[in-house]
């Protein structure tokens, strides 16, 4: 009975999704003399619960349009946006959805507690909980310190700080960020990198927008790719990133000239970094292990081993039919 | 209700740290001070100077408030995004405008509150005595303020701040000469223009009910039956001026 009651639960057409664009088209007339511009045109796409999706795209691609519209802070033209599985035209489409935005947005008047405060209050969370969960919240982003302080007195870095703060505050299901490391020093992005790990481990949803390529290597699970306001890429990121892969790198201490030219026949191409120490670029159709294995053979040290792949800003900046600023493929992931 | 409460809270706490508040307010009071000397002036009838002096202070006190502090706060909110803070929560933006309408006339009530104890004040110490008249009279100023606030929100929620401040204030002149418009359309030769006159007749408030300015300043008495009517009047229009600004509101990309 309980394996009749998995099946049926985990059966694809059963997920629940976080969320679902189906053809939205969202454009505006800055003026009423001038024309239309679509900033997104004809989306759709679909995200699954308990997922990492990384929102990406060049500048203008409309990915925080797409988010406002998400949040019901900007109506679509045409088209339907579900969240939660309700119209975003719903408030209660936003039930246990937090949000993070680019640029931190805050009453001026208020202190860095009262704001967590008024957040609180506004989810209707149970008061007896608040000040340990403001505690909890402060102590997370590291701004216990300047609690008492105005807003308006925080650096920018902090302020996207007390963003997140907000957004951790309760226990909502799924995260959406739009830039959520805009504006943070090394510190601060090794932050949230943290709390986005925790929130992974936690199984919450993150669905987020960035720029920073590493980050959604790192993090995420799936991508969406969206240029010039259209969908051109949606897929896991491991996928992406096999796609991408040219070759290994091994790293060694010397080679004789002999073995050189047995590397050369397999199709291996050997660089000198210093009179110490080759680089052995093993393509993606030769045998890294075979040559591992002749290396040893032979008493050579190898001193690392990497995957070589052109990277993911090649791979999402050509299939959006965009130049990117280094085509060439280079060592991104071990 | 909660979340109106806590949004009528917050725009209450911002309001009462704005400086034009203060501004406002200090500048009233002083006005109100001054009528004793206007008084002096008058050999038989220094108290009631100072009673209509006093009541239009309280009214144009009333309506900077409304337009500096409602029509640029909304304003101030949408430019600089803050309300999404709210809106990003499960909270229907017609909450959002009642709960800034709500903060806004309990600042501006205790507000009068203030300026009606110097008022009285005043008029105690010249002798004079703070009749149920002019309590009936200050009572209907914040039935108007109610009526000027909420128009201030839709107009805020249609245009740039700079405009709704001066359609506020046109609003309030109009309002106040609503009684000419009826008999300058009655007397228009030319259709069409008495159908827009007469529209705007019958589409605006007749802001005169709140004024019992004169009756009370020559003694003449207000009755409660007219105050209760003036008042239900000033709470039909704020509840339409809100509605109508939570449907713009709702249209409106943030």
């Amino acid at each position: 009975m309980f394996a009749i009651f998995n099946l049926i639960a985990g059966h694809p057409l059963l997920t629940m999704s976080l969320l679902e664009f189906k053809e939205v088209t969202k454009s505006y007339r800055k003026h009423f003399w001038t024309s239309r511009f679509t900033a997104v045109d004809e989306l759709s796409f679909r995200v699954e619960e308990k997922r990492i999706v990384g929102f990406v795209g060049p500048n203008g691609a409309g990915k925080t349009t797409s988010i406002k519209m998400l949040l019901g802070l900007v109506k679509p033209t045409s088209g339907t946006i579900l969240l939660n599985g309700r119209p975003v035209s719903d408030p209660k489409s936003r039930v246990g959805i937090a949000y993070l935005s680019e640029q931190p947005y805050f009453y001026e008047h208020l202190s860095v507690w009262e704001s967590l405060e008024f957040g609180y209050k506004l989810m209707k969370l149970p008061s007896a909980a608040r000040k340990k969960e403001i505690d909890r919240v402060l102590e997370t982003v590291e701004l216990t310190e300047v609690a008492g302080k105005r807003v308006l007195e925080l650096s920018k870095g902090m302020q996207q700080r007390l963003s997140m703060a907000q957004a951790l505050l309760g226990d909502a299901h799924a995260f959406i960020f739009d830039e959520p490391m805009s504006g943070l020093d090394p510190l601060g992005r090794a932050l949230f990198r943290t709390i986005f790990r925790s929130l992974t481990e936690r199984g919450k949803s993150i669905f987020f927008s960035t720029h920073i390529l590493a980050d959604i290597e790192s993090l995420c699970d799936e991508i969406v790719v969206l240029s010039k306001g259209k969908l051109v890429y949606q897929g896991e990121v491991d996928r992406v990133l096999a796609q991408g892969f040219l070759g290994t790198d091994i790293r060694v201490s010397s080679l004789d000239q002999s073995l050189r030219g047995q590397l050369s026949d397999v199709g291996c191409d050997v660089s000198d970094s210093s009179p110490e120490e080759s680089t052995i670029f093993v393509p993606k159709t030769g045998d890294p292990e075979w040559v591992q294995k002749l290396l040893f053979e032979k008493g050579v040290f190898c001193k690392s081993i990497t995957r070589r792949n052109t990277s993911l800003e090649n791979l999402l900046y050509a299939s959006s039919g965009q130049e990117s600023a280094d085509r060439n493929g280079k060592k991104d992931r071990s | 209700m909660n979340t109106v409460f806590l949004i009528a809270r917050n725009t209450f706490r911002e309001t009462v740290r704005n400086k034009v508040l203060y501004n406002v307010l200090l500048f009233a009071i002083g006005i109100i001070f001054l009528s004793i000397s206007f008084g002096e002036w008058s050999v038989f009838a220094r108290v009631q100077v100072m009673q209509d002096f006093g009541l239009a202070t309280m009214s144009v006190a009333g309506l900077l408030l409304a337009v500096f502090i409602g029509v640029g706060m909304l304003g101030r909110e949408m430019s600089r995004k803050t309300l999404y803070n709210v809106l990003v929560k499960p909270v229907p933006r017609y909450q959002f405008i009642t709960g800034k309408f709500a903060g806004l006339l309990i600042t501006l009530a205790l507000n009068f509150g203030l300026l009606s104890i110097v008022f009285g004040g005043t008029i105690l110490y010249m002798g004079g005595s703070f009749d149920s008249g002019l309590i009936a009279a200050i009572t209907l100023l914040l039935a108007e303020l109610s009526v000027i606030i909420s128009a201030s929100l839709l107009f805020s929620t249609l245009t740039t701040p700079a405009l709704a401040a001066i359609f506020t204030l046109g609003f309030y002149v109009i309002g106040h000469y609503n009684d000419l418009l009826e008999l300058e359309f009655m007397q228009q030769q030319n259709p069409l223009w008495g159908f827009v006159l007469k529209t705007v007749y019958f589409i605006l408030p007749n802001l005169e009910h709140f004024n019992v300015r004169s009756r009370v300043v020559y003694g003449m008495g207000v009755g409660w039956d007219f105050v209760g009517m003036s008042v239900l009047y000033g709470a039909l229009y704020s509840l339409l001026f809100l509605f109508l600004a939570s449907v713009s509101m709702n249209r409106k990309d943030l």
